[in-house]
């Protein structure tokens, strides 16, 4: 199983002490501390986990979550350093799979299993936000989950242009069930078949942020296994961390020389963020007028495919009245950081202070983005803003945005 | 040390203090780490004049050294506390006081990042032309107190020709405002640039302010392919005599553009021994008529190539490849040891072939990619293998280098300062009597030796 810090070395023998992961790093500019820099936290793993010069201590471990993993310091970093998997390899060193309490892991591990909460977990949840425990931005589950509505062939609209299948996010799916339904809307509209498989899991991401591989990598592999066997154009999901995890951290996980690669390489090379696919067939249905002042927050996991930042905006602006309104920096972290928020509440509410200053500046009323938690996060923070997946904003075009998509009998 | 965090907790509160042993880690050395690193007692990050003020005086009381702290970009080993002490983080003190156009000048805290800067200005149609390669990070105290420059030093010149006044602490806490916003002052000795390299060794920058000028409406970039190296150090040379001066002027050897290729869409062609990349700005007919002139100029000394960069994004993925050209290096090296000497415009083509000859006399790699433009040539140590007898060679190759440079006239560094890691050559450069001199000068400002210990000058501080 890959993430281990001494496969790192010879890479972190690369670093030459720059100094320029400081200009991208969302933590380190909030905090203004070179300790929470990228070439911190990993001379500081190095030295604690690879060569034991300096103790483990519990203010180390602080810096090491004290990481967003949104990945900027890696695309910044000249010699291509991996800083974030190198993170994603300490906490794998140092936690052995337990970063979190026994209950949260539990809760996590039942989570990722039912891609939503179960009742009992539901109910508790209500209770916690009722009481106040639970953190703005924290998305309200729902039993009715995506999954539990809506699987199998939903058939194109007029001349079909492609068949793909469907991988929902976890937060879609327990949470955002309508943009769930906005992809199947849109997509079937524009001539694109999509198939919803049963039994899939969450992708593993979660457990990744944890430094638990071998969950993340079994989670993945049984839905690798699932999408393998379809016979489809491209797999497609709402939410820019799952692509990720398909693109990129897939293969990274995978043992070392495993007849299974080919099988992870082969899905890898058909995922698509949905608006990103859809803007690369290009929209036959022409939408509707919709007069709106816009404005796109580019999510963190945007690496992995080269045109899913511009795809929202390429699309959004073929929406007449619908009026682009980019914002001083699309790019820079809004604070999420999946649930990175919960545990840094006072840092993340920074992060995001900072964006919602340069939003405001737009004059925007609706914020597009493909992030599921950057989506919950910027919504409790921006109240007057309405926040949503571009693909909602297209099915709103439409018209389809409360309609129920049927599957072929 | 608990005496010293329980004190300097009651001077600028825990929020701005830092003392466990892995923030003291994360502040040991600059961008020279492998040269020398040093732990310090405590970090303090201070918000106001007022608090430096009162830490300097507390330490100058109780003789702690203390080390003024940018981004930490340095490439002289200035920020490292080898002494141990206070390292006083100055980032946090980071607004833009004021941009003046009716005065064309800026005055900033000495915490603010130089692109930062760049941005705010630029966004007026301004322009502040000091462009060391590091400016997504480094801090305009930091330019200050290195002299820091860049590619259009060339054209433009260094941060210290941008440097009108520095508020600065003393060590006794005394608070001076050296300087002003006059372009032009006559009273006394020039204490502004005095602080202008002083490499935190006088006392602590806190602001400065600034010349600026209007941004130039119109530019464009060039890539010269030439056969040899010592062909691109002749057409600089020329260059500079036919008085037509570009707004930046680099050298960049084969083996640099091949690394510096990872970040340039579409990549730059491969097929040059070495290649000149300008940068010609001004209105839209300057340019046009210069960028002719250096076309023909180049043409008639015989390049592959001349090849102008007419997509702006373009250009940029040059330029921006062009400032990560420091730590591109060590994709292709174990180590780096970038010198910093500099000399006279018309002794490039000499210094090229010389220090060309050395390298190949001791079997070294040594790169010469560097703002030629100024005569500033970063000649670099690619270092193969890390080992003894490595090492013993780039010393000596290093050594050769300083010399080469000085007989032709040069100096020992052009814009990264002395710090540690140039002491040794110090004399070679100034003399005995001029480093007497400065030891008196800082003895002035700093009687106890407490400003960054151990920098400038072998062993120690004033003495
Ligand atoms: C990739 C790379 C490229 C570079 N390119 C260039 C280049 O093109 N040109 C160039 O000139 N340099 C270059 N540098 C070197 C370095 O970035 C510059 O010297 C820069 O000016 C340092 O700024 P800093 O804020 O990082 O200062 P630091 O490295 O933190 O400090 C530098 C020195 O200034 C002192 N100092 C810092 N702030 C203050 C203050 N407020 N008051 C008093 N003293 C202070 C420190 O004590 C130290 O002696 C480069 C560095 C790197 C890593």
């Amino acid at each position: 199983m890959s993430f281990e810090l001494n496969d790192f070395e010879e890479m972190m023998a690369k670093c030459s002490y720059c100094a320029f992961c400081q200009a991208t790093c969302p933590v380190f500019l909030q905090d203004l501390l070179e300790t929470h820099m990228p070439r911190a936290r990993m001379s500081l793993a190095k030295a604690c986990l690879v060569e034991n010069t300096i103790p483990r201590t519990k203010h180390l471990e602080e810096i090491l979550d004290r990481c967003l993993l949104c990945g900027n310091c890696e695309r910044t970093c000249p010699a291509g350093i991996k800083v974030n998997d190198i993170v994603v390899a300490a906490r794998k060193s140092m936690y052995k799979g337990k970063r979190k309490t026994f209950l949260e892991r539990n809760f996590l591990n039942s989570f990722m299993q039912k891609r939503g909460m179960d009742w009992l977990h539901r109910t508790a949840f209500a209770v916690a936000k009722k009481i106040g425990r639970v953190p703005d931005g924290i998305l309200n589950p729902r039993a009715q989950t995506f999954s539990k509505q809506f699987t199998g062939v939903f058939p194109a609209k007029g001349e079909k242009r492609a068949t793909v299948a469907y991988f929902v996010g976890c937060a879609t799916n327990s949470s955002y069930v309508e943009t769930g339904k906005a992809l199947l809307n849109v997509f079937t509209k524009n001539g694109i078949e999509v198939i919803v498989p049963e039994g899939l899991l969450c992708c593993g991401m979660p457990a990744i942020v944890e430094g638990d591989t071998e969950t993340a990598y079994n989670m993945f592999m049984h839905n690798v296994r699932i999408f393998h066997k379809m016979e489809v154009d491209a797999v497609v999901t709402d939410c820019t961390t799952c692509g990720l995890m398909f693109k990129e951290n897939g293969a990274k996980l995978a043992p070392a020389g495993t007849p299974l690669l080919e099988k992870v390489q082969g899905v890898a090379a058909k995922m698509w963020e949905a608006t990103d696919y859809l803007n690369h067939l290009g929209l036959v249905d022409p939408p509707n007028q919709l007069d709106t002042k816009f404005t796109y927050h580019v999510p963190c996991h945007r690496a992995w495919s080269p045109t899913l930042a511009e795809a929202p905006r390429d699309v959004a602006r073929q929406v007449p009245g619908a009026e682009l309104c980019e914002m001083a920096e699309p790019e820079s972290c809004c604070g999420a950081g999946g649930t990175f928020f919960v545990q840094h509440e006072e840092l993340s509410g920074g992060i995001r202070g900072k964006k919602k200053a340069m939003i405001e500046d737009t004059g925007a009323n609706t914020i597009l983005t493909q992030c599921p938690a950057c989506r919950g996060y910027l919504a409790a923070g921006c109240e007057e803003k309405v926040v949503m997946h571009p693909l909602d904003f297209l099915a709103q075009a439409y018209g389809v945005l409360d309609k129920t998509p049927q599957p072929k009998k | 040390m608990k005496g010293l965090e329980n004190d300097l907790a009651e001077l600028v509160g825990h929020g701005s203090l830092k003392t466990e042993p892995e923030d003291m880690f994360a502040y040991q050395s600059d961008a020279t780490h492998y040269f020398a690193k040093g732990m310090p007692d405590a970090v303090v990050l201070p918000t106001s004049t007022e608090e430096v003020a009162a830490v300097v005086s507390y330490a100058n009381k109780n003789q702690v050294p203390v080390t003024p702290r940018g981004a930490g970009s340095g490439l002289s080993g200035g920020c490292t506390p080898v002494k141990g002490g206070i390292v006083l983080d100055m980032k946090r003190m980071n607004k833009i006081l004021e941009i003046n156009r009716g005065n064309m000048t800026a005055s900033v805290d000495a915490g603010v990042v130089l692109a930062n800067f760049h941005k705010a200005v630029e966004s007026q149609g301004l322009f502040y032309p000091p462009d060391p390669q590091s400016m997504t990070v480094c801090t305009i105290g930091g330019n200050v107190a290195t002299r820091a420059g860049g590619p259009r030093g060339v054209k433009y010149g260094t941060t210290p020709h941008y440097v009108l006044g520095v508020e600065a602490v003393l060590p006794d806490g005394y608070i001076i405002q050296a300087g002003g916003k006059c372009v032009k002052q006559s009273v006394g000795y020039d204490l502004t640039h005095l602080f202008a390299g002083s490499e935190g060794t006088l006392g602590v920058i806190t602001k400065a302010n600034l010349r600026i000028m209007p941004l130039p409406p119109c530019h464009r970039t060039a890539l010269v392919t030439c056969k040899s190296i010592e062909q691109a150090a002749e057409m600089v040379s020329e260059i500079i005599a036919a008085g037509t001066v570009p707004a930046m002027l680099e050298l960049l050897m084969g083996m640099s553009v091949h690394v510096m290729n990872s970040m340039i869409s579409p990549p730059a062609p491969i097929d040059g021994e070495a290649y000149l990349l300008m940068d010609i700005d001004g209105s839209e007919s300057q340019v046009a008529e210069d960028s002719e002139t250096l076309q023909t100029i180049c043409r008639d000394m015989g390049a592959m190539e001349v090849r102008v960069i007419e997509d702006e994004k373009e250009a940029k993925t040059y330029w921006k490849a062009r400032s990560s050209l420091y730590p591109l290096a060590l994709t292709m090296a174990k180590k780096v040891v970038a010198e910093d000497v500099t000399v006279p415009r018309d002794k490039v083509p000499v210094f090229v072939r010389e220090v060309q000859a050395m390298a190949g006399r001791l079997g070294l790699l040594v790169g010469l990619s560097g703002h030629a433009g100024d005569g500033n040539m970063h000649p670099t140590i690619l270092y193969g293998e890390v080992n003894e007898e490595q090492e013993k060679l780039a010393r000596q190759a290093i050594s050769q280098i300083v010399r080469i440079g000085l007989a032709l006239g040069g100096t020992i560094s052009g814009e990264h300062g002395i710090g540690l890691h140039k002491s040794e050559y110090l004399e070679w450069d100034l003399g005995g009597a001029q480093i007497e001199l400065m030891k008196r000068v800082k003895n002035a400002f700093d009687p106890n030796g407490i400003m960054n210990p151990g920098k400038l000058w072998l062993q120690g501080g004033a003495s």
